[in-house]
This record gives C-alpha cells, sequence and structure tokens, in this order.
C-alpha cells in the first residue's frame, strides 16, 4: 500500500508507476521470472484502489480540480483532474504498448499518451487496449448544477503552458482566456522532446495549420451555444458495459497534453491514408484535452443536489410537496388541475420497458395556449423548471425549426465520428416543446423525418440515430411537455389537459425554496415502488369496470392510470400506492375529462 | 517437434507444406492444390487459397500446426509461398510472353547464370516475391461463427480471425509497390528492395560491393517498369445493427484488400470476412507515436457475401439438431407461430397465417412458359393501435431478406423502380424501390391504403406477375420481383365503422383485393375476457416490471429462421386423390356465394390456387412431400377464419347460433353421404373449415345427443344419427 507520500493529484503517474514496479516485482518474484506482466493485461495491479481511497476515504476529491473550458491550459499536465460530461462518441479502443521491458525492469505507459521512458528498440512490450470515449459538457445542462461543484482555484495552480500551445490557440481563433494566464515558461515541456534522428519532419509542418478541419467539427459540433468544449475520455480495463452512449459521468484521471503530439501532423503522406482517418486528428490536443481516467462514477441528479442527503421521511416529503403544488399552482394562474398534473409529470419517469410498453413515463400536453399566454405562462415555466431539473431544454416547434434542425444524431462514415443532433440526450433530460409558434406551411423530406423522429420520441421513447447503413434504436428517458393550442398531433401525448389560468402569475421562489424542491423531485422519483396484491386486485376490477362503460378505453389509458397513481403515491413519500391515492387519480381524471368535453 | 517447443522447425513447417499441397486430395479425389499450381504456371489465375478446412482434414496435419497457422498466419503465408515456389510445374499451355517482366525475367535469370560476382549481397539477391506470379491466401475456417468487430482485442494481433460487417466505405483501388528495383548509374546492377510498409525510404547509394570498394556512390535509379506492384484497396467495415449491444455505438475497422480481393465489396455489401489482425507501422512523424499507441488493420484472406436468401442459408452450429427436433416434437405448426412476435397478445391465426406467408409454395413454371406464383400475400386491416405495424416488423426481422416500407415512403424511387439521372455520370440509372429489393423474400408495406396512385397500380403486376416493368427515360425493362407481400391497412375512415359495410369499410378496389391470398381484419373489439386479460396484464406490468410469462418458451428468431428455410428446401406435390377434394371444397365455395344475396368475397379462380399454395406451405412445415387432406383442411379453415374476421357479424345477423350451424353442418354432411355416421375426426375438420372451435363441437354434441337426435360414442365421440 502507497501512502500519502505521493502527491497524487500533482503526480498521479508516479504513483501509477509505483505500483505498478512493486507489483511488476512481486510477481516476477512470485513466477519465477517468465513473464509477470502478462497477467496485468487489462486488469489493475493496485493503482486504482490507492486512488479510490485517497478520493473517496480521504476526502482528496476536493482538491482535484475540475476540468472546464476555462481552465484548459492553466492545468498542468500530467496532474489529476476531474471532468463532468456526457459520453457523446465512443471513437472504439486503441492498443497501445501498455508494458515494455527496459533493460530488466518492467515500466508501464497505463494513463499516459507519453513515456517518461525511451523505450528501447526493439523490446519486449504488450499491448494492451483502451477505450476512448468523445465526451461534452452535458446538452441543456442548467446553471444551478455548476454551482455545488465547486474545484479548487485555478489561478493558483497555474504555470505550465508550453509556448506552441498558446501560439496555435491564437491562431485557432480561439477565445482570448488563455492570455490572461500567460506568464508562460515553456521550456519545461519542449526540453522533454525526444531528440530522435532520422525522423523527417517536413520543415513547414509546425506551420500547417490545423484549423481548417477543426472548427467545423468541433466548433459547430454541438447544438449547445458555447460548449464547444470537449473531452477526450481513455478509459481502461472497463467491461463493456459500463459506460453507455449519453451516459453522464464524471471522469477523475491524469490530464496529458504533449505539444509534440500536438503538433499538426505530417501531411505529406495522408494522401496515403484516406481511410484511415485517424479520429483523433480531428480532435486536437490543444483543444480537446486528454484525460486518462483513473476512475469513474456516474451522476445521478442527486449528485447535483448541495445538501447532505437526508432520510425521505413521508411527513418532510409531504410539506415540500404541498410548497411545490401551490407554487405550480400560482405559477399556473390558480389552475390547480393543471398544477397537479405538472406535479406528476415532474415526478415521472421511465421504470422500465416491457417490450414495446414504456412504464412510468408521463408526457403532458397542455393545450389552449396561444402565442401571448404561452409568451407569459411558458416562460415563467420554462424558469421554474430549469431551476428544477438538472438538463432541460426549450424547443420551438415551428414549422422552420422542423425543417433546418438536425435533431436526429447520425454518424458521419467520412470523419468516423457521432454528429450529435438535438435529441441525443442523457437520461433524465426535461424537454419543453411550444408548438404554439407552429404555423401552416410545408414540411421538407427532412422535416418529414424530424416529425416521425419526434413522434417516435413521445410514444417509445427511442430515438433512431442514423449509422448511414442501418439505423439503431436507441433508448431515451425524457419528459416531454407540449404547450399547445388544441390536442397536440405531432406529440401525443400521455396526458392532455385543457389549461384554464384565471390569474397572471406572480410569484418567485427562494433560493432555500428551489434547493428543497430540487432535493424532493430528485428524491421522490428514486424511491423504490411495490404495492399490495389486494390494492391491485381492487383496481383491476375497476378498471374492467370502467372499461365496459367506456369502450374507448385501450391499454395505454390503463396504464397511464396505475402510473399516475403511482406518482401520487411516491409524491406523499409513500413506497405502496393506497386506495385513496387511487382515488385521487380517479379524481383528477374525472375534472379533467370534464374539461375536455 | 517435440510438443510444447518453443522454437519451431520453419524448415519442418515448409516440409509439411508442401506434402500438403502435392497430396491433398479433394472432394472427389483430384489433386485440388496440384491442379491449382498448375492453373497458376499456366498464368489462368493468381490466388492459391489454402483452407484451413483442407488442412484440418488432411491426415498429417495436427491441431498444433493448424493453431500455429492461426495464430501467425502471416508467418505461414511465407511458408506456404515459399512451399508454392518449390513446388510450381511447368507451364503445359503456351501463353504468350508478352509482358515486360517475363522479358525482364528471362534477362535476370540469364544473368544470375553469369555468376553474378557478389551474390552474397542481399541487396542484389532477386526477392522470391517478384518472381511470383501468384498470392497465397488462407482462409479461415467457414463453419467457425465469425467474431463481431468488438471481440477483436488485442490478444488476437498476428492472428487469422473472421469476422462480419458492414462495408462502409472502400478506397480506389491503387497500386502499392511491393518490390522495388533500381539500377545503378555506375556499377549498372539491379538493386532489390523488398518494401513491406505501405511507405518505405528509397535507397540513394548504391550499396554494390563495386560501387563501395570503387567508392562511387553510385546514383540509383528506380525501375518502375521492372519494380513488382500489387493492387490495393482499402474499405472500412462497420459492426452490424444485431451486434451493438444496447447503448452503444457500432464499432469499425480497416481492413486492406490486395491483388484478387481487390474491387470485391461495395459500400453497404455486408461481407464475412476472414484476415489477419495486425498494427500498423508508423512511419516519419507518427513513428514518435509509435511505440505507444499502435493503429490495427485486418489484412484480408477471403472474403465471403453474405447471405440473404433463405436458399442459401447455411445452417450453423447445432441448428440443423434442433430443427429435427422440433420437427419430432409435432405441433410445430402452433409452437412456430407463437413464437412469431411473442409479446403480441393473442391473434393466433393471424400469427399462424404469417408463419405460412414465410414458408410460401415454391413456384411454378409450367411447360408453355407461365408462371404462377408461390408466395403467399397476407394483408392485415385494422384499427390504429393494434400492433399491425409491431406484426410486420417482426415478420421482416425472422425473414433473411426483408423490406419494411410505408405506402408513403419518402424516398423517390417509391415502392417499384424509377429511373434517374447518375449525378457523376449523367447517365440515367435504374434504381429499384422496396419492391425490387424484396426479391425473393419478403416486403411488408404499412399504410397501403394511403400508397399512391401509381405505386397501387404497379403493385398489381408484382402481386401476380412479381415483375415491375419500367417503361421511362428510354429505358424499357423488366425487374424481377419475387416477393411475398404483406400489407397493413387501416380501414377507410381510420377506425372500423360499424355501420357501414364490410367492402366500405376496406376502401380497396376488389382487383387488389382478390389478389391477397388472406385478408384478416383486426379489430379491438372488446368483451368481458379481454378486457379482465388487458387489465390484469397492464396491472402486471406495473408490478412486477415485466410481462407476464407466456406460458410457453418462445423460439429464437434465429431457431425460427432456420426451420423456416429447412421448410423452403421441400416441394411437396399435391397426390391426386386430394386434386378432387380441393375441386370440391372450392366449387362448395363458389356456390355458398352464389346463393347468398350479398357476395361480401370475390372467389375466384386465383382463391383455388390459394387453397393450394396455403395447403402447400403447410405440409412444407411438416416436412413432407406430399400435401395431406389435413393441410388442405387447415387451409381452408384459415380462409374461412379471415372471412369471418370480416363478416362475423353477419353470422350473428343470420338468425343461426353456432351450436345450430354446426347441427346444420353436420346434417347435411350425413345426408350428402347418406350415411348415418359421422366420424368426430370428420366433424371436426368440417366445422374448424367454417371457423369453429373443438369446444363448439362438444357442446353440440352434448346438446343434440340430450334431445335424442344423434348418439355420442364413449370413447371416439363418433356420431350416429337416430333415425326419426
Amino acid at each position: 500500500m502507497v501512502g500519502p507520500q505521493y502527491d497524487l493529484v500533482g503526480n498521479p503517474l508516479g504513483a501509477v508507476r509505483t505500483t505498478f514496479e512493486k507489483a511488476a516485482a512481486a510477481a516476477a518474484a512470485e513466477s519465477g521470472g517468465r513473464d509477470p506482466v502478462a497477467a496485468f493485461r487489462s486488469k489493475d495491479w493496485g493503482a486504482s484502489e490507492v486512488f479510490r481511497s485517497f478520493l473517496f476515504d480521504q476526502g482528496g476529491i476536493d482538491k482535484v480540480p475540475l476540468l472546464d473550458a476555462s481552465n484548459l491550459g492553466l492545468i498542468k499536465p500530467n496532474t489529476l483532474v476531474r471532468f463532468r460530461g456526457m459520453v457523446q462518441d465512443m471513437l472504439g479502443n486503441e492498443f497501445y504498448a501498455g508494458a515494455f521491458k527496459d533493460g530488466s525492469t518492467w515500466r508501464t505507459n497505463k494513463f499516459t499518451d507519453f513515456s517518461p521512458f525511451a523505450m528501447p528498440h526493439p523490446c519486449d512490450s504488450h499491448l494492451w487496449e483502451r477505450h476512448l470515449f468523445h465526451c461534452v459538457p452535458v446538452p441543456g445542462q442548467n446553471s444551478w448544477t455548476l454551482e455545488s461543484t465547486p474545484g479548487p482555484d485555478l489561478r493558483q495552480m497555474s504555470n505550465c503552458m508550453s509556448p506552441e500551445q498558446r501560439e496555435k490557440r491564437k491562431r485557432d481563433g480561439d477565445d482570448d482566456v488563455m492570455d490572461v494566464s500567460e506568464n508562460g515558461n515553456g521550456e519545461s515541456s519542449s526540453s522533454k522532446k525526444p531528440k530522435e534522428d532520422g525522423i523527417q519532419i517536413s520543415s513547414n509542418s509546425a506551420e500547417m495549420p490545423a484549423t481548417e478541419a477543426v472548427p467545423e467539427m468541433n466548433g459547430n459540433d454541438h447544438h449547445i451555444p458555447g460548449s464547444s468544449f470537449s473531452c477526450l475520455v481513455k478509459i481502461y480495463d472497463m467491461p463493456e458495459s459500463q459506460v453507455k452512449l449519453n451516459d453522464v459521468a464524471e471522469f477523475i484521471g491524469v490530464y496529458t497534453f504533449d505539444p509534440e503530439l500536438a503538433a499538426p501532423n505530417d501531411n505529406s503522406d495522408d494522401i496515403m491514408f484516406d481511410l484511415i482517418e485517424d479520429v483523433t486528428a480531428q480532435l486536437p490536443p490543444s483543444k480537446v484535452p486528454r484525460l486518462h481516467c483513473l476512475l469513474l462514477r456516474k451522476l445521478s441528479s442527486q449528485d447535483f443536489l448541495a445538501k447532505q442527503p437526508v432520510e425521505p421521511l413521508p411527513s418532510l416529503l409531504k410539506g415540500i410537496r404541498q410548497s411545490l403544488l401551490s407554487h405550480l399552482t400560482q405559477l399556473l394562474g390558480n389552475d390547480d388541475l393543471a398544477a397537479q398534473c405538472l406535479l406528476l409529470h415532474l415526478l415521472s419517469r421511465l421504470r422500465t420497458r416491457v417490450d414495446v410498453v414504456t412504464v412510468g413515463r408521463l408526457s403532458l400536453n397542455f393545450t389552449g395556449f396561444n402565442r401571448e399566454s404561452a409568451s407569459i405562462f411558458g416562460n415563467q415555466l420554462n424558469t421554474l423548471i430549469q431551476r428544477l431539473v438538472p438538463y432541460s431544454q426549450a424547443i420551438p416547434l415551428s414549422i422552420e425549426y422542423l425543417n433546418t434542425t438536425a435533431l436526429q444524431p447520425r454518424k458521419d462514415n467520412k470523419s468516423g465520428r457521432l454528429v450529435t443532433g438535438v435529441l441525443q440526450l442523457p437520461q433524465g433530460t426535461h424537454l419543453t416543446f411550444d408548438e404554439t409558434i407552429m404555423q401552416s406551411g410545408s414540411l421538407t423530406s427532412k422535416g418529414v423525418e424530424n416529425t416521425v423522429l419526434l413522434k417516435n420520441l413521445m410514444e417509445s421513447l427511442m430515438v433512431e440515430y442514423d449509422f448511414e447503413y442501418y439505423k439503431l434504436e436507441m433508448a431515451t428517458d425524457v419528459q416531454m411537455l407540449t404547450l399547445s393550442e388544441g390536442k397536440s398531433n405531432i406529440l401525443p401525448s400521455d396526458l392532455v389537459v385543457p389549461f384554464r389560468p384565471s390569474t397572471v402569475p406572480a410569484v418567485t421562489a427562494t433560493p432555500e425554496e428551489l434547493e428543497s424542491w430540487r432535493w424532493y423531485l430528485a428524491t421522490v422519483r428514486s424511491l423504490p415502488q411495490s404495492n399490495e396484491p389486494e390494492i391491485l386486485q381492487t383496481i383491476q376490477d375497476e378498471m374492467v369496470n370502467a372499461m365496459r362503460e367506456d369502450r374507448s378505453l385501450g391499454c395505454s389509458e390503463l396504464s397511464r392510470w396505475l402510473t399516475m397513481a403511482q406518482i401520487t403515491a411516491s409524491s406523499f413519500g409513500e413506497k405502496s400506492l393506497s386506495m385513496e391515492h387511487w382515488q385521487m387519480v380517479k379524481e383528477l381524471e374525472r375534472l379533467r375529462k370534464q374539461r375536455i368535453q | 517437434m517435440a510438443p510444447g517447443a518453443k522454437t519451431v522447425d520453419y524448415a519442418g513447417e515448409r516440409a509439411l507444406a508442401k506434402d500438403f499441397l502435392t497430396n491433398f486430395a479433394g472432394p472427389h479425389g483430384e489433386p485440388k492444390y496440384q491442379n491449382i499450381l498448375q492453373d497458376i504456371a499456366n498464368r489462368k489465375i493468381r490466388a492459391v487459397q489454402i483452407e484451413l478446412d483442407d488442412l484440418f482434414h488432411y491426415k498429417d496435419v495436427d491441431e498444433e500446426f493448424l493453431q500455429r497457422v492461426t495464430e501467425n498466419t502471416k508467418r505461414y503465408i511465407g511458408i506456404f509461398a515459399e512451399a508454392v515456389d518449390e513446388l510450381m510445374p511447368e507451364p503445359t499451355e503456351a501463353f504468350t510472353v508478352d509482358e515486360d517482366r517475363d522479358i525482364l525475367m528471362t534477362q535476370r535469370v540469364d544473368e544470375g547464370a553469369d555468376g553474378g560476382s557478389d551474390g552474397t549481397d542481399p541487396l542484389q539477391r532477386m526477392p522470391p516475391e517478384i518472381k511470383r506470379f501468384f498470392e497465397v491466401y488462407i482462409k479461415a475456417f467457414s463453419k467457425v461463427t465469425p467474431l463481431t468487430l468488438r471481440q477483436v482485442k488485442a490478444s488476437n494481433i498476428g492472428q487469422l480471425v473472421k469476422i462480419s460487417g458492414i462495408v462502409t466505405r472502400c478506397s480506389d483501388v491503387k497500386p502499392l509497390m511491393q518490390v522495388a528495383v533500381y539500377t545503378c548509374e555506375e556499377c549498372g546492377f539491379e538493386i532489390y528492395q523488398e518494401v513491406t510498409a505501405r511507405v518505405f525510404m528509397p535507397l540513394f547509394e548504391c550499396p554494390s560491393q563495386r560501387c563501395k570498394l570503387n567508392k562511387a556512390k553510385g546514383n540509383l535509379i528506380l525501375q518502375l517498369r521492372a519494380s513488382k506492384f500489387l493492387k490495393f484497396q482499402e474499405v472500412k467495415l462497420q459492426e452490424l445493427a444485431e451486434h451493438v449491444p444496447k447503448g452503444h455505438i457500432p464499432r469499425s475497422l480497416t481492413a486492406h484488400l490486395r491483388g484478387e480481393l481487390t474491387r470485391k465489396v461495395a459500400p453497404g455489401d455486408v461481407v464475412e470476412m476472414s484476415g489477419v489482425f495486425l498494427p500498423m507501422p508508423y512511419h516519419g512523424f507518427r513513428a514518435m507515436r509509435a511505440g505507444l499507441v499502435a493503429d490495427t488493420y485486418l489484412e484480408a484472406m477471403s472474403i465471403t457475401h453474405f447471405k440473404k436468401k433463405y436458399e442459401e442459408y447455411e445452417l450453423k452450429g447445432d441448428e440443423q439438431e434442433q430443427i429435427d427436433r422440433l420437427a419430432e416434437d409435432g405441433d410445430i405448426y402452433s409452437k412456430l407461430s407463437k413464437s412469431l412476435a411473442p409479446e403480441i397478445f393473442g391473434h393466433e391465426d393471424v400469427k399462424k397465417a404469417l408463419l405460412l406467408l414465410l414458408v410460401g409454395a415454391p413456384h411454378r413454371k409450367l411447360a408453355d412458359g407461365m408462371k404462377i406464383r408461390g408466395d403467399l400475400h397476407i394483408c392485415l386491416m385494422g384499427d390504429p393501435g393494434v400492433a399491425k405495424s409491431q406484426l410486420l416488423k417482426h415478420i421482416i426481422n425472422v425473414a433473411p431478406r426483408g423490406v419494411y416500407t410505408t405506402g408513403r415512403g419518402s424516398s423517390g424511387v417509391g415502392l417499384t423502380a424509377a429511373v434517374q439521372k447518375d449525378p457523376i455520370t449523367n447517365e440515367f440509372v435504374l434504381e429499384g424501390g422496396a419492391l425490387v429489393l424484396a426479391d425473393m423474400g419478403i416486403c411488408a408495406i404499412d399504410e397501403f391504403d394511403k400508397m399512391e396512385e401509381s405505386d397501387r397500380t404497379a403493385i398489381h403486376e408484382v402481386m401476380e406477375q412479381q415483375t415491375v416493368s419500367i417503361a421511362k427515360a428510354g429505358i424499357t425493362t423488366s425487374l424481377n420481383a419475387r416477393t411475398a407481400v404483406i400489407a397493413a391497412a387501416n380501414p377507410a375512415w381510420g377506425r372500423y365503422d360499424m355501420r357501414r359495410t364490410p367492402a366500405e369499410n376496406i376502401n380497396l378496389p376488389p382487383a387488389l383485393l382478390s389478389r391477397f391470398d388472406l385478408l384478416w381484419l383486426i379489430l379491438d373489439r372488446a368483451d368481458m375476457e379481454t378486457d379482465l386479460e388487458m387489465a390484469r396484464h397492464v396491472v402486471h406490468v406495473h408490478q412486477n416490471l415485466e410481462s407476464p410469462a407466456l406460458g410457453f418458451t418462445a423460439l429464437e428468431p434465429s431457431v425460427l429462421r432456420a426451420y423456416i428455410s429447412a421448410a423452403r428446401r421441400v416441394t411437396p406435390s399435391v397426390p391426386r386423390d386430394l386434386e378432387e377434394y380441393i375441386a370440391t371444397a372450392y366449387s362448395s365455395i363458389r356456390q355458398e356465394e352464389a346463393k347468398s344475396n350479398a357476395p361480401h368475397s370475390y372467389t375466384t379462380i386465383r382463391t383455388l390456387l390459394s387453397i393450394v399454395r396455403i395447403s402447400i406451405a403447410l405440409a412444407r412445415l411438416r416436412f413432407s412431400e406430399t400435401v395431406a387432406q389435413s393441410d388442405v383442411d387447415e387451409a381452408l379453415r384459415l380462409m374461412q377464419m379471415s372471412k369471418y374476421s370480416l363478416y362475423s357479424d353477419d353470422r350473428q345477423r343470420s338468425g343461426l347460433d353456432a351450436i345450430s350451424d354446426i347441427y346444420s353442418i353436420l346434417r347435411d354432411e350425413a345426408a350428402r353421404t347418406s350415411s348415418m355416421d359421422v366420424k368426430f375426426a370428420h366433424a371436426l375438420n368440417l366445422i374448424s373449415r367454417k371457423g369453429y372451435s373443438e369446444a363448439q363441437l362438444k357442446e353440440c354434441l352434448e346438446e343434440y345427443a340430450s334431445l335424442n337426435v344423434w348418439q355420442i360414442h364413449q370413447s371416439t365421440f363418433d356420431i350416429h344419427f337416430i333415425d326419426a
């Protein structure tokens, strides 16, 4: 066990190497010096354990800076950083010489792009593999989630930036944030440059701007304005299923940057390489930092809460429910019915998929809006939702939007990358569609595709990704709220509620209230549910009776009732459904029906 | 060779390779590889493909040798190439020596005979590659299931792997230098340089002894005509959709095709490729990274296009065994049909019909050139939200070649075919639509009622003649579209309107309707039982977050596919004595129709063909060479059921309840055969043809037995009418 004598934040690779050499020596002693390292392929030799105990048990995580667009370049290479983002693309795996024999000792290149020791040539080496993920800041991430994740002040830690990097940044026309920190001492990094003779770098290669391909791949890459920042995360020893596309996670690992590798490629022979496009070449290290992930943890909405976890007692939840509901009611112009439905909608989540049926979702359609009321109530609603959920987006649904926007993520086989679309969303995103600005007009073929995509998302919570030769359906879990004049046909919601406000909204919420509501939403959504068979039997009988009275009832209505009843129970902090909740839902349905007629 | 010995005796390996090439006998006892070598010597072919299957079957080859070949393939290609060099026979046929290299070769051989002074210089010795007219490929086992791209790991480097994928990009075919040949200005020697990577550092100074001694630093001139080039193409493969785990995106891999393998694939092809998985040597600036990161590629050894027809479907592993077990099991008909879209509740008869559509009947071509289609066409009509589209999509998944499209397909090509202008060459090219793409497969057309008028007329031809005729932009041709059509349509007014007649609701012209063998109306009719079932299902799903147990284990789609493809190989015939039976059945349907005052159905000669087709499909399911009477009865029952799905209201209106209707059927039958006895099995056949169930028959038997109309045999349930 390596003690804290290592500066795990400042020199994580030191710890990695020490643990490796120790483990290799131990293995060599055991195996009689045959090939001690072979056993370490896609296995941890104890390095991540050191970091795990440092970060999580000793609270070291607060000392680790959070990498983002503003401090990229301030952070010293080969130090420990954190990055929070969504897996936007999976670039496959990369083979690297994981371990090699330098004389009589084995050395490792794990968690780094650049070996500090010259590799003898030829030598015994092992090819290992690692996964490359292209990660971006979470689309639609709301600002409150950022406040809760403070990192140490970086200005004090900054000192190392190579001149090449600075120069390139300027050429790239990147923002000038970097210039603040130009107290450069570039010598240290450039002196590391390996002087190998016989390698021919065409003399003009350094001047060759890498900009041509870069901005379009990187800048317009993502639909969230100002989020051109992304990170190439390299993940080791991970079972295939652990991280999925669109997962939001915090990656803790070694930030590497090497000016040599950052230099543009020698293009002289690239004519030959017309298909072996190196995906990483489109993501220059100067703009897209490399992070060698030591540990990762997936983030759920609870991880963004500032508060320490509290036991979700029903009495506590009830009180918060009441305050949130009354706030919603006021916000919706004293429309109590709409407020109740909105609460249920906000608490809904996809519990599971059974064959083709999705269980637990509750999309909501407020009808009766016109342009004016949509701008009054809609804006208020959006602001509130932004403050309550971690990720949310408002989408103006107009003919023009449908005809021009790329909703569908698609694979660009030329560049080998997944080009994102608006509908590439992390699990748990809230979407608000404003259909009141829709006017009559004709849809282009792209518009038709987009509406089909939206309808599919609404009906089965699936988004089709286009891989040119075939399409793959990706499961998503999003909450969808539609504001429209009449019942929306483009977006067939589960619950249609005619909106009847009686006043103009004039409410504000205090930060404390907001905080408690966030906690409430996150907690209630994650409450487990289990129901008594007796109550279900009663409900089942009532359903059969209801179906006999109303022939138009179908599977989807029954399913919706149950979903609403279960969410109602959870909203009071109850784990199981009671008759009372069922009655509440029935009453809600009765009132809603009245309005529709 | 001692097993487990670290050093491999490569000379011994070469001897073994030679032995194999000389002595291996093909399936007909012919010396397979000798023949190939002779063809190469005669310059007929350029590829020696060594199949691991053959190596495996060769008596002198042990498993260790095979393993060495698969794990160090590149090396063994060299060994086999050397063996071929040594074994190369003299050409037996004359071929014209007109190529430059032949002339060069003769010259070189002459020079070599001169006893070139410094033959020890490796750069002056002629590398064997330059003499070779052939390429050696080692083909992986054909029976091994190919790996997905995801399964190719670092441990596979250097090994022979077989993968499957879809080609997404292809580069142009370019020459790749294999041996660079230089001549020296000073000494005049030919200098050879073998090129193993894609990029090489040219030589500038003559390395020959003479130049070195003279310190002449002879200038080398690259001789392009004398150098050896290989055709070279790069392709990019992407993982197939079915191999991508949930929540991941497809991986891709680069493959290098050389020599004879180039130009074999185009983007969009689904292929199986065997090849050696290799790291790419870096050069130039990239070499700086080389120590740490390696790009990898697959050096292709063989390419097989994926089979998309039933007829070419190869059974894998234990599939034959599984099929045999299923076939023995009995009741395969309902077991298979239940396994179609198991998540969709009920609709047993519809699923049975869809199963028969998958199986189909063989095409018949009569002596006079008339063709009779074997494909079954089915139309599903129904209210929105009765899982029609789900059924369609599931069927497409089971079929090896299936195209799903909607009546309002967004592409300009539409359903049939279109003539389009190629953007590059400006030539008119013919582009097939969904129906043409589904040739020899199944085409599912959703929203059939919303189809363009032009497509609808074209579909008439497709459904009966099974061709698509095109006369546009000077192109007059006819494309094959031998496809089974499964259509889904909504009723005319969106929902089925009970107040209108079925014909009004269906809203498709009779000419089109008559082309469908079966037409099903799926309504979400409500009754207590289904209501309860639905409520129970919803509650169960919400409570347990899984669907209720099906009560049977559904067969995997792959098993279904294998079974169906096996069944499709059978070509059953209709025995003579059944012909009469079918004819009678047909005429009775016609008569019934004539009797009723409002004929709903259009029973034509097409109906007769449908009966035969469905019967044959049923016989195929049993792997039977002849159609049995039970097949015909089941075919008639299905047709009746499909009609009843449309006209079930009539039945109730006609005043006869099920029980009395069954009675009258049995009475008629007894009168027709003028006997007092009706066998139970026969009775069951009769009534099921009319769409009644066994339970209803039993009820009828009991009721009338209590009225002393007939006697029922205690154990066999045979009926004996009591004389009145």
